[in-house]
Order: C-alpha cells, then structure tokens, then sequence
C-alpha cells in the first residue's frame, strides 16, 4: 500500500494551517468593510470571480514555468526573456477576461436588481482596475514562489498552487476596497 | 506562438471557472439580501469571515486529493476496473480527517478574530456552521472526485489536466451551498 491516512493528515497540516491563517485575514478584511457590501451587493458577486480567475491564471503561469524550470528552457533569473514571455501573456489574458466577465456580472445583475447604486462604466472600471493590479501581483508571486522553491530543491509544482492562490484571495479582497474607494462609489 | 498556444489552451478554461464564479457569488448574494432583517451576515456576526476560509481549505484538500488520484494513475495503483480499493480508502480517510481538523480550527479562529474586530458571535453558532459545512461538503466532493476521476479513467484522459480546475469550481458552489445549508439547519439557535 503505497497511501496511508495518517501520512495524508501529517503532510497536509502545514500548507493548510498557512492557507486558512492568512484566509482568516481576508475574512477580516470582509468584516470590515461588510456595510459597502450590504450596500453594493454586486460586489459580493465579484469576490469569488475575481479570486477565481487571480488563482487560475496564477496556477497555470506557475505550472508552465515549474515545467519550464523543469526542463531547462527557463533559467531562475530575473531578466530571463521566457519568464517574461509568459508574465506579459498571463497579464493579457487576464484584463481580457476580466473585461468580459465584469460585463456578465453586471448584465446579470440587472435581472435580479442587485446593481443599484452603480453603473455599468463604473462597475466595470473598478473589476478590471482590480483584477490588473491583482493579476500583476499574482504573476510576480507565481514567479518568485517558482523560482525560490526551485532553488531551493522543492518541487514547484507542488508549491505554487497553494501559495498563489492563497495570496491572491487576499490581494484581490484588499484591491476590490481599495479601488471601490478609489473611485469613489457607495459613500 | 507562444502566446497564442497559451490562450488557446487556456482561455476556455478560464471563462468557464469564471462563470462558475459567478454561481458561487450569486449564492453568497442569497446570504446578502438587501432586506436588512433577512440579511445572514448581520443575523450572524462573524459568518463573512470563514467564507474565505472554508472555500480556500475545501479547494486546497479537493484538488491535493485529486492530484494524488492522478498520480495513483499513473503509478499504475487504481484504474476504472480497480477503483474501489484499499489505496482509495485511505486516500477517503486521509482528506476527512484533515477536513474534520481544519473546520473545527477555522471555527475557533475566526471566533478569536471576532472579538479582537470588535464583533461578537455565539462560539457554538459559528463552530456548528463550519463543522457541518465542512464536514458534509468533503463527504460530497469526496464522491464527486471519485466519480469524476472514473469518468476521465474511462475515457482515457490525463486526470491531471481536469481534476484541477474541475473540483475547485465545482467545490466552490457546493461548499457555499453546504454553509447555506447548514445555517438552515441551525435557524433555531440564531
């Protein structure tokens, strides 16, 4: 037998522990601004879609690079012209689709009218403002976790996942508050 | 070239998750109800702080539990005919153990929280919500990995392309539904 329960438990604890310690802080974060969410109930809508798409392109630019560090066509440097290659794609695909999604949410929202309080222009402009400052700041991470796991004899394949995604629900709840105050909706 | 391999493989992908997003924050929007006296956040103090949490550890011990299905695959350990075995078992138990740990610890963490922010929540609400969500949603997704893994076996389909971003949408939906649930169940303590 080659799986053993208790073996499961003990190399899961640590990563987990990491992952919900700093999920508590993005819970937090929610409670403190929980009066614009009642008031702009569109935002809680967001929340899943803007940490979902951070995590996913995070996830993928960090398993092509592990593969790329892997095989070698990828050097753990800075100015690595690969590395940066994926970086700006990553950041491409990610305001595309954000910009498509932010109008779904948005259209869907008129049905249940929960998009009072806020135009289209507007909501739109704060998702894409937040998912570019979030996707830039998940890639620099899914890079620096890739590289420093690297070169530290961890596999990064194992690594990467946990550590961006996790990062990336707190960025992107920080961002979203930031950029609802930035550009000044629900006061 | 590379580019364009990138988005072509990945874009798809992509906007799906996206879309099953959306699911998941239209049923948290359930919770939010702009009717003040139904609105579950200000009903429980404290709930909007495991939300985070809960969906983050559901994802983390889903697809940890699909990747080593994958693995088991390609080492030859299980297989559509070979399924329900003694690997599998342990692999059950391996991710319920740890979903049953990590509740109870976001339960009693997020109470602490509570008070340092400045809200105070019933302990025994906040702690049932998390344990039952947690508990129930990782029997469910334990059997949907199962059966999204046979299917894949089936049709002879790296598992380590689909597992992934398979179970986090769909882990996503069903742990809010589960946390929805379980406060139904609770209603009498609120």
């Amino acid at each position: 037998m080659i799986y053993n329960w208790k073996k499961i438990v003990r190399n899961g604890l640590p990563i987990l522990t990491f992952a919900v310690l700093i999920e508590i802080f993005a819970g937090s974060i929610l409670q403190n601004n929980q009066e614009i969410i009642v008031l702009l109930p569109i935002f809680l809508i967001s929340i899943p879609v803007i940490n979902s798409v951070g995590g996913n392109i995070g996830s993928v630019l960090g398993a092509r690079l592990a593969s790329g560090l892997h095989v070698g066509y990828i050097t753990a440097k800075a100015n690595d012209k690969k590395m940066h290659e994926n970086l700006l794609t990553a950041i491409i695909i990610g305001v595309f689709t954000y910009t498509l999604l932010a109008i779904i949410i948005y259209y869907g929202a008129l049905f249940a009218n929960l998009n009072k309080g806020i135009e289209l222009k507007e909501f739109v402009g704060i998702f894409v403002s937040t998912g570019f400052l979030l996707i830039c700041l998940v890639a620099i991470s899914s890079v620096l976790a890739a590289f420093i796991s690297f070169k530290k004899g961890l596999d990064p394949d194992d690594m990467v996942a946990p550590v961006v995604t996790t990062v990336g629900d707190v960025l992107g709840i920080t961002f979203l508050f930031l950029m609802i105050s930035v550009f000044g909706v629900g006061i | 070239m590379f580019a364009k391999e990138m988005a072509k493989q990945s874009l798809p992908l992509l906007l799906l998750c996206g879309l099953g997003a959306i699911v998941t924050g239209c049923i948290l929007s359930l919770m939010n109800t702009p009717n003040l006296d139904d609105n579950l956040f200000l009903k429980i103090p404290g709930l909007i702080i495991v939300i985070p949490a809960i969906i983050a550890m559901r994802g983390n011990i889903s697809t940890a539990f699909g990747s080593r299905l994958g693995s088991a695959y390609h080492l030859g350990v299980i297989d559509a005919d070979n399924l329900w075995n003694k690997e599998l078992i342990q692999n059950i138990l391996g991710s319920f153990v740890l979903s049953l740990l990590m509740s109870i610890f976001i339960g009693i963490l997020a109470y602490i929280t509570s008070f340092i922010l400045g809200v105070f929540p019933n302990p025994f609400l906040i702690i049932s919500i998390v344990l039952i969500a947690g508990v129930i949603s990782g029997i469910i997704l334990s059997f949907m990995t199962i059966g999204v893994i046979y299917l894949v076996f089936k049709r002879g389909y790296d598992p380590d392309n689909i597992t992934g971003p398979a179970l986090a949408t769909f882990g996503d939906i069903i742990t809010i539904s589960c946390i929805l649930g379980s406060i139904f169940l609770l209603e009498g303590l609120i």
